[in-house]
């Protein structure tokens, strides 16, 4: 790996948001491909975060300093890959559920995806299903995310799915849920096409969904 | 040290099922999550009418981890059917926070647990009654917002201590409070620190928690500190706390805990609320339950309990199947 790529990633492991923002600068100064910057510095070091995550070494808040500090070098990045018309893994859309203002899994999933390249426009929270189609209308996603932390809540998953479907547009966007009650039979249940139980998971699932795992 | 709820538990020929949650009462008397989390008479009604029912061994107060947030002065959305919950951020830095007051006991809803406990005990019937508080690393999250309170735990945490050691000071008092009231004890739920590395654990939840039990921990009056997030891997942090009850959610391996911590420590927990109690039927949850008796089985210091606070809605008939498998 280039030294510049390789401190690049290791700002992001290390969660160092200043130190990504510098090295990202520094690779496009010296010349590097923004498209290398970005699946070779933040992509793959956001793939390690999750590795770490999943291998018991890193905890949430590590997480959310590592994605803090790629949405740094993102930021810097960002317009070379728009200036370059390079394009994104696949968009996302993504809320919690109307009714739930829970937001540190939709926020850690969110950062997950963007570190796997994803284009993300996130809703917040309290999402009805009246937003999340007219944001899917407008922004016109390959992957819708919901979710949802309360039992009381959860039903608004499977509400929302029930209203893109009256609305006859259901097979125009893929949709991924999740959350603490969620399970993968209530996905299979209310028709929602993935179920993934972390953020780091959830990364995968929208690169398989998208044909890219 | 041994209290005497302690005490209680180790010399009960049987397990004792103690599940957490006083919401699925609220089936069997008809009043809203809302009126039980704001009127001690509808929240006492709710766990009399679930030991009338169960003839539960031990009544525990709500778990509603708004209720010294909300004290703090931070904003909540309160529905009839939810259990309320925290909106946005009181306090943003250090300057915020070395304003911000330690309030009053009994200022706000802290008024309605002590009430309900007090209310409980004035039935006298000899039952055993827990009181339901939040952890200060929970409440700091509360406070200060739970992504920012983690991230801050690797970045600033000067300024998370500072706002640790003023919920710690608060917690203090209302635990003294509700001992004061004649309650056996006291759950501390301190979910947001199961989210912690086992470091951050150690120093921004048990450093607090071991405070707090110093202060308050009687013969007569125990904490059981809750920790639904916390795996195998935090439990030796969460031992520093010094709690003489452990109370796990499912993430935990309890027969390997309960192998590690010995016979002193009592543990707690741990079938899922929301798939088990909630989402499950009869038959599933008699199932788990015995798995879970198998699990712990020949371990007096066990407490057969959900691992967290069984949601709203959740059938009768699930409680009734852990309650019948429990006592055979």
């Amino acid at each position: 790996m280039d030294t510049k790529i390789s401190e690049i990633f290791n700002a992001i492991v290390d969660g160092d948001a200043s130190a990504a923002k510098q090295t990202v600068q520094s690779a496009l100064e010296a010349g590097i491909d923004a498209e290398i910057i970005l699946n070779e510095g933040l992509v793959a070091s956001m793939k390690e975060v999750g590795r770490l995550f999943e291998e018991g070494e890193y905890f949430v808040p590590e997480m959310l300093i590592s994605a803090r500090a790629m949405q740094a070098g993102m930021n810097i990045l960002r317009p070379v890959l728009i200036e370059q018309d390079i394009k994104p893994s696949g968009k996302v859309v993504i809320g919690t559920v109307r009714g739930d203002l829970h937001d540190i899994g939709k926020n850690l999933v969110s950062m997950m995806l963007e570190g796997a390249g994803f284009q993300i426009v996130d809703l917040g929270t309290d999402v009805a299903p009246e937003k999340f189609l007219e944001a899917v209308t407008e922004h016109k996603p390959d992957i819708l995310g919901m979710s949802a932390l309360l039992t009381t809540t959860m039903s608004n998953i499977k509400a929302t799915i029930q209203y893109f479907e009256e609305k006859g547009v259901r097979k125009d966007v893929k949709i991924i849920i999740g959350g603490a009650p969620i399970t993968q039979s209530y996905a299979d249940e209310i028709g929602a096409d993935g179920f993934a139980p972390d953020a780091s998971q959830a990364a995968a699932l929208a690169k398989r969904l998208m044909g890219k795992a | 040290m041994r209290t005497s709820f302690g005490n209680f538990i180790l010399n009960s020929t049987n397990p004792v099922p103690m599940p957490i949650g006083i919401y699925a009462g609220l089936e069997i008397t008809g009043a809203s999550v809302r009126q039980s989390v704001t009127d001690a008479h509808a929240q006492s009604e709710a766990i009399l009418a679930l030991h009338e029912r169960f003839n539960t061994p031990v009544m525990l107060t709500a778990m509603d981890l708004s209720v010294e947030a909300e004290e703090f002065g931070c904003e909540i959305r309160m529905t009839e059917d939810e259990i309320p919950s925290v909106i946005g951020r009181k306090v943003t830095d250090l300057s915020e926070i070395d304003r911000l007051p330690v309030p009053m006991i009994g200022s706000g809803r802290t008024a309605v647990s002590l009430q309900t406990a007090q209310k409980l005990l004035s039935i006298d019937k000899g039952i055993p009654v827990l009181g339901g508080v939040i952890g200060p690393f929970s409440l700091a999250g509360r406070i200060f917002g739970v992504s920012e309170s983690l991230e801050i735990s690797l970045t600033e945490p000067d300024t998370l201590k500072k706002l640790l050691e003023k919920v710690t000071e608060y917690l203090i008092s209302y635990l003294t409070a509700f001992r004061e009231a004649g309650v056996q004890g006291v759950i501390m739920a301190e979910p947001t620190a199961g989210l912690l590395s086992p470091r951050g654990l150690s120093q921004f939840s048990s450093a607090y928690v071991k405070q707090i039990i110093e202060s308050t921990v009687t013969p007569d009056f125990t904490v059981v500190l809750h920790n639904c997030g916390a795996k195998l891997v935090h439990l030796p942090k969460v031992l520093e706390a010094g709690a003489e009850i452990l109370h796990f959610g499912a993430p935990m391996d309890i027969g390997q805990a309960l192998t590690q911590v010995g016979e002193d420590i009592i543990l707690s927990g741990n079938l899922d609320p929301t798939g088990v109690f909630h989402n499950g039927n009869p038959q599933e949850v008699t199932a788990r339950t015995r798995e879970l008796l198998q699990a712990t089985a020949g371990h007096r210091n066990f407490i057969p309990s959900s691992g967290c606070d069984i949601p709203p809605h959740s059938p009768l008939d699930n409680l009734a199947a852990f309650f019948d498998t429990i006592r055979g």
